[in-house]
């Protein structure tokens, strides 16, 4: 199977976690500024106690490093001229960058460090647990693979779908009827997918034109300002996708039971797919809030031809008897 | 059969790059052709029949796309669209 969008994960940099930390994990910079474009090849993150302590042995020197209560207490309880050498030291290695949590403040030596050796020194107003799992999210954001695919995303009765098809077929069309049965709009005709790390895919708009929408006749239109917050959706699980098809193009392709799940693949993610053949006047709203629904049943384990088959055939039996 | 693949680079002279009135001239011309239409900037890649999606390349002046066409009617496509781009989509403000 064709893998319809690929892109590999990137390492992402200081500045782009801070930027996406900075309300979510109240970072800010101190100092170190010049280092911002530093890359953060590990997206994981590091209590560096033990490399204050002088043991570099196996140190994971491409993570984020967080003093935390413990290793700022180790620190301070040093005599001031080991203090200083063993923070050159942790400097010295040239970590993408040190955040120090709990409102922890970075005497001037560490700040003057952070300078020489352009390693960015950020702080947080975070406790340190929930700060690393919060940051550890963050950068699976970051880093996930992902890639920007022509189709657009709504959410219908709880289910992620993306639509597809070629170009003034009534994607977006379809997508303003699903929004006036009071359905959320993802992004329209253009989605951005990413991987996370547990597998799942996940769509959401670009964000210099999120919301924003073309309908073909009146022009662009910004949905919530029309039809309200309820109308839209951040982001949300790709579940299922709808690909729209001309009929003439289609020939006898079609499942007539819903036995053969076809499966479209994204960044290596298989999501299944229903091809829907379009003739003129066909009401797609219905159809796809009708697709959603099915297959929300099916992934609670209902699945009506399975079902019909299995009556039917108990049927047959005892009536051959 | 497959198609042949056409491709041209493009540099977006205009002032104000890929903003809403190139991206509608842009789709517009575009969809007159019955090739299938890509335009890629810094490895995204997208329909170049689509308003909203030619938005989301983020674009500038200077900025070089790379526009594909695939279909019989693919060059004819990138010409059409290489003289929209190179004439600076005719914005009398962005010459």
């Amino acid at each position: 199977m064709p893998d319809d969008a690929k892109t590999a994960a990137a390492p992402t940099t200081v500045k782009k976690f801070l930027e996406a930390g900075k309300k979510r994990l109240s970072l800010s910079l101190v100092a170190g500024e010049s280092g911002l474009d530093r890359q953060i090849r590990e997206p994981a993150i590091n209590r560096p106690g033990l490399a204050l302590a002088g043991f570099y042995k196996f140190f994971p020197v491409k993570r984020i490093q967080v003093v935390g209560h413990a290793e700022f207490s180790y620190y301070m309880s040093l005599p001031e001229d080991l203090r200083r050498e063993r923070m050159e030291r942790l400097f010295a290695t040239r970590v993408p960058c040190i955040v120090y949590s709990r409102r922890r403040k970075p005497d001037d030596a560490a700040c003057a460090l952070a300078n020489k050796y352009s390693v960015p020194l950020l702080r947080t107003q975070m406790i340190t647990g929930p700060f690393a799992n919060a940051a550890t999210i963050i950068m699976e954001e970051l880093t996930a693979p992902r890639a920007r695919i022509h189709a657009t995303m709504m959410e219908v009765a709880g289910m992620g779908i993306l639509i597809e098809g070629p170009p003034g077929i009534g994607k977006s069309e379809t997508a303003l009827g699903l929004i006036k049965h009071g359905y959320a709009l993802v992004a329209d005709d253009c989605t951005e997918v990413r991987r996370n790390g547990d597998g799942s895919l996940v769509g959401s708009a670009v964000p210099l034109t999120r919301f924003y929408m073309e309908m073909r006749g009146l022009g662009i239109i910004h949905v919530p300002s029309i039809f309200g917050a309820a109308s839209v959706r951040g982001e949300k699980k790709v579940d299922l996708v709808v690909t729209l098809k001309r009929q003439s193009e289609c020939g006898d392709e079609i499942d007539r039971t819903g036995e053969n799940v076809l499966y479209r693949t994204f960044l290596g993610v298989d999501v299944p797919q229903v091809v829907v053949p379009v003739a003129p006047g066909r009401d797609l709203v219905n159809f796809v809030e009708t697709v959603a629904q099915e297959f929300s049943l099916r992934l609670s384990g209902q699945i009506a031809h399975i079902d019909l088959d299995e009556r039917i055939k108990r049927r047959n039996v005892q009536l051959a008897q | 059969m497959a198609e042949e693949i056409h491709e041209r680079k493009m540099t977006l002279l205009n002032r104000y790059g890929m903003h809403v009135r190139p991206a509608g001239l842009f789709a517009k011309i575009a969809s007159r052709h019955d090739a299938a239409i890509t335009v890629e900037k810094d490895g995204n890649s997208v329909s170049g029949k689509s308003i909203m999606a030619l938005l989301t390349l983020e674009a500038v002046c200077g900025s070089v796309i790379t526009v594909r066409a695939e279909g019989p009617d693919g060059e004819e496509a990138l010409d059409d669209l290489e003289a929209l781009v190179s004439r600076k989509f005719d914005l009398p403000d962005e010459q």
